[in-house]
């Protein structure tokens, strides 16, 4: 079990010590159950952080954002940044030092192992409790004290071994965990942080809950003609609020293929260039521009998605976008064996070919 | 400035137009933005098709154009030419392909042509955000180096240094001299194949200009035409060759046995040994793999008995580089496993033998210094078959194609074993009897009415042993009926393969390899020695099989491309680079993984191009999940265009 009061004291060590300018973390939020990230620069601010199952955030978002900060200001502040990571946290932390966008010394990865859970998806848990809202949710083991309210929670579900609990309007649920655990984490290959200064928490890798793609394999029992219904209704949907786009810490390009409004213009750009934007797709939204968009992205993050599942959780209209990254994510490893920020030496599976590699027609 | 593009629709005679309506393309296209020129011409690459471009650029003061005519591998080089004696840049000038990626691929008119107009318009959507650019000069190193010391390499290593240039010659193997070195006689004239390859091997030691390296292997290249930077693995010299008086003292002490790849296995050597008495170099050599450990405590006889101290278990392999302009791989054949021949008894009978072993029996420096006997009992074969096509000419179970030189060897075959036995007789199953080539015919003719050589025209189904002999089921299919000999020899004329290792170099070099695993020439009928890799040159049967006589032509003809690169002051490279867009840039080194030349490095944290490295290939490009690199004339804006014009 993760104690919080480990992360608060590593947390403050380094502020105190001046390791680091700050440490991104996760703080109770202002309204309902749900902890929200943060950004602290001085030791008092230590106590206030949180570590429960609705850290949903992908902190390393954060990290881009200082670096782009830092791209842009006369005076740029280059000290080390401490963050507090999942497991997938740490493999995008790993992608993005495998694309050289900071370098190792850069960052303080305080790493904190989901330890066979993970986070709860806030669309299951809204769903269990069926209208009400969560003011606190804790992990809770199975037949030990719990954490939160000092009962022991009745055990619902003994196949997970761990529930999680939820409080609200005076009353308690306990809910099995892989009822409200987010898909991602049902499917996690690895839930403690690799990438790390330091791990809180047990490296528990192996859990009980779905198979590796899960979702991915049974989104492929479809038929061709219903997958392209299915994703035809999904993009018709798509409001192009770029929410997407905007939570994913990988979507870092200067440029994005459908923005004409972040067109970088400098000395070296031709009037040529400048008279002839290309639009290889539209902003606005409609069903094959939105196609356009959500394909091009997926294959963008080919071998770069560490699946966080942030996209689909941000999405308004509830497109499930983790489906088309785990899918490329499948591929990638049933074919390459290549898994996205396990090992920030390798290239990267875009720019990499190896003789073993399937592909018949190379020579 | 204003667009003033020109386009130049090819009837390439009747091959274009009898598919595509190329009056329609120009009239079509005349009608485009920025077109002020559209015409059609029988043969746009004749001398008048070129003066006429000429003129139009002149006359209608043109700032780009279009050939719309064949690939641009075959004429794109010769409009480019044009455009420039017409004042305008080369580079302003492309190519589109309505032959082969058009009319020789369709057959309805009215699609056909409609597909051209598009290809057509793209091309010319394109050339209208084409740069004027100039050639990259870049200086050459005046040294070549060849791959592979057969007779096609040392041919080009001779003809190399007549013209003044310093060779380097690597060989895999301990001597030079390659498969040659194995035959008996060589067809149809049937002189001594020693007799006529050991000058030269004598004279590859003797020039001074000629660095040889035996045991040795290509382990890495960099670098481009002109200027290849190149590592050579050196195995490592047990045995030195200036200190080993050739004694053979040492080779009685050896206890190891190993087959001989001299004598085909027919034989067997020692660890140490030389690799036959006219090695070049004259030395003993010791077979690392084959040999006892290298340590004095586990064997070390041979040390002991050489008196000059020639050998030292101590020494290591080693890597040079060596500066290079131009490269010639010449790394031979290797005959089709005998293992695969199991219907024929391949790999499994002694007397069953392959082409080259039947050349060790025949040689006079052979294991039985030239006198035809059976591998199992040593006795005089009296009836002997030779099978043609033996692995050769079966899609469905070997090699689909023909391996060329197996007609006239097994002619040769049959001829040497009557000159041999005079009383015996020899059989030729064969399919079709392919003797084209100066004496041929008429050698195989001889064959057959001087010597009595019986040919069967059919195939063999199957070879099993039976009361000692070797019993052939074939059929005669000219005389309709199924033939049985019990022989007591059975030769296979197995099919030529690439070399082992031809995979391994073509992989190192960069350069490709065909559907059958030989090196692929740039173009099948006009650049036959060329590889698709620059300065970069083909010689002998490494590219496809091929004769003695062959193999010479092409390595002189591959070494007189090499002379002539060599003999400029600088090479122009193409101006068709990748360049990046800075801002777009993040660093992330994708560009730097995927280019194959080692063309694009970091500096200051964005990715930047050595021009004269990069080959414009666009791998780059394709693996830039930010479009922040570009190759110059295909870039993002024409690809959209072009784009844009098919799909309008």
């Amino acid at each position: 079990m993760v104690n919080v009061e480990e992360i608060r004291d590593y947390a403050a060590g380094l502020l105190e010590k001046g390791e680091v300018k700050s440490v991104l973390g996760f703080r109770r939020g202002s309204a309902s159950a749900f902890a929200e990230p943060c950004t602290i620069t001085n030791v008092g601010e230590a106590a206030s952080l949180v570590w429960d199952p609705t850290c949903l955030n992908n902190l390393a978002l954060y990290l881009v954002k200082d670096r782009k900060q830092q791209a842009v200001s006369k005076t740029p502040d280059t000290r080390p940044v401490g963050i507090v990571a999942k497991g997938c946290d740490s493999r995008a932390i790993g992608v993005l030092l495998q694309e050289n966008y900071f370098k190792r010394e850069d960052v303080v990865v305080i790493g904190v192992s989901c330890e066979g859970t993970g986070v709860v998806d806030p669309r299951k848990l809204s769903a269990k409790l069926k209208g009400r809202t969560a003011s606190r949710v804790t992990f809770a083991v199975q037949g030990s004290t719990s954490v939160a309210g000092g009962r022991t929670p009745g055990a619902t579900d003994g196949a997970d071994g761990i529930n999680v609990s939820v409080y609200g309007d005076e009353t308690e649920t306990v809910i099995p965990a892989r009822e409200v655990l987010a898909d991602r984490c049902l499917e996690c290959r690895a839930a403690a942080p690799a990438l790390n200064d330091v791990v809180f928490g047990n490296t528990v890798e192996a859990r009980d809950f779905n198979e590796p793609f899960h979702a991915a394999k049974e989104a492929e029992r479809l038929s061709e003609d219903e997958r392209w219904a299915t994703w035809e209704r999904h993009f018709d949907r798509c409001l192009r609020c770029f929410a997407c786009r905007a939570v994913c810490p990988m979507c870092y390009c200067p440029e994005c293929v459908v923005d004409s409004t972040t067109f970088v213009v400098t000395l070296g750009t031709s009037a040529e260039e400048k008279a002839n934007r290309i639009r290889w797709c539209e902003r606005s939204a409609n069903t094959s521009e939105s196609a356009v968009y959500h394909l091009t992205r997926a294959i963008h993050l080919a071998g770069r998605c560490i699946d966080c599942g942030e996209c689909e959780r941000v999405c308004p209209v509830n497109i499930p976008l983790r489906l088309l990254n785990t899918k490329l994510e499948k591929e990638a490893f049933e074919m390459f064996e290549y898994q996205a920020g396990h090992d920030i030496e390798q290239a990267s599976l875009l720019s990499s070919f190896r003789d073993e590699d399937p592909n018949s027609f190379i020579r | 400035m204003t667009k003033r593009t020109g386009v130049f629709v090819c009837h390439c005679g009747k091959n274009i137009a009898a598919t595509v309506d190329v009056k329609k393309v120009a009239q079509e296209l005349a009608k485009d933005d920025g077109v002020v020129f559209s015409e059609d011409y029988v043969y746009m690459c004749s001398d008048p098709g070129q003066t006429a471009v000429i003129d139009a650029i002149k006359d209608n003061n043109l700032n780009g154009m279009v050939i719309s005519c064949c690939s641009p591998t075959l004429h794109e080089k010769t409009f480019r030419d044009a455009s420039e004696l017409g004042d305008l840049n080369a580079f302003q000038c492309e190519i589109a392909n309505i032959r082969e990626q058009c009319a020789w691929v369709h057959k309805d008119m009215e699609v056909a042509t409609e597909k051209a107009l598009k290809i057509t318009r793209a091309s010319v959507r394109r050339v209208q955000h084409n740069q004027a650019l100039e050639p990259i000069g870049v200086p050459v190193t005046r040294r070549a180096m060849v791959v592979g010391a057969g007779i096609a390499g040392i041919q080009a290593a001779l003809d190399l240094t007549d013209a003044g240039l310093d060779v380097v010659l690597v060989e895999k193997q301990a001597t030079i001299g390659g498969n040659m070195l194995k035959l008996s006689e060589t067809f149809p004239t049937l002189d001594c194949s020693q007799c006529i390859l050991s000058p030269k091997m004598v004279s590859v030691s003797k020039n001074s200009k000629i660095t040889l390296m035996t045991e040795s292997e290509v382990e890495s290249i960099s670098g481009f035409v002109g200027n290849f930077k190149v590592k050579i693995k050196k195995k490592a010299e047990f045995v030195d060759p200036e200190l080993c008086k050739l004694c053979d003292d040492c080779t009685p002490v050896c206890p190891v046995a190993v087959p001989n790849e001299y004598d085909v296995g027919l034989t067997n050597r020692r660890a140490i040994h030389i690799p036959f008495a006219q090695a070049i170099p004259a030395s003993f050599t010791l077979d690392e793999e084959a040999c006892l450990g290298l340590n004095p405590v586990v064997c070390g006889k041979c040390e002991e008995v050489c008196d000059v101290g020639a050998i030292d278990y101590d020494k290591k392999p080693t890597v040079t580089e060596e500066d290079i302009g131009a490269i010639i791989v010449s790394t031979g054949f290797d005959l089709y496993g005998m293992e695969h021949m199991g219907e024929f008894g391949g790999g499994r009978y002694p007397d069953v033998l392959d082409g080259l072993q039947f050349e060790r029996l025949c040689s006079a420096s052979g294991a039985t210094e030239g006198h035809i006997m059976r591998p199992s009992d040593h006795k005089v074969p009296k009836e002997i078959v030779f099978i043609q096509c033996s692995g050769s000419r079966d899609p469905e179970n070997h090699c689909a194609y023909c391996s060329k030189i197996c007609c006239m060897y097994t002619a040769k075959h049959a001829t040497l074993y009557k000159h041999h036995v005079p009383d015996g007789q020899a059989y030729i199953f064969y399919i079709d009897i392919r003797s084209g080539g100066k004496g041929y015919e008429e050698f195989v003719q001889r064959s057959m009415e001087n010597d009595g050589v019986i040919y069967l025209r059919g195939r063999v189904s199957r070879v099993y042993e039976k009361d000692g002999k070797l019993r052939v089921m074939g059929v005669d299919t000219l005389a309709g009926r199924n033939v049985e000999i019990d022989a007591d020899m059975v030769v296979l004329a197995q099919a030529m393969e690439p070399s082992k290792g031809t995979a391994e170099i073509a992989k190192i070099l960069k350069i490709a390899r065909d559907k059958d695993g030989f090196l692929a020439e740039a173009h099948p009928k006009l650049k036959p020695v060329e590889s698709v890799t620059a300065g970069i040159y083909l010689a002998g049967a490494a590219q496809g099989p091929k004769d003695i006589p062959e193999t010479v032509s092409q390595a002189g003809a591959a070494a007189s491309k090499v002379i002539a690169l060599l003999s400029k002051d600088q090479l122009a490279h193409s101006p068709m680079v990748a360049k990046v867009r800075d801002p777009y840039c993040t660093g992330c080194e994708m560009c730097v993984d995927a280019c194959p030349y080692d063309a694009i490095t970091l500096v200051d944290g964005k990715a930047s191009v050595n021009e004269v490295l990069c080959e414009g290939c666009g791998s780059c490009v394709g693996v830039c999940v930010r479009a922040a690199i570009d190759v110059k004339n295909v870039t993002q804006l024409q690809i959209h265009e072009m784009i844009s014009a098919i799909m309008a």
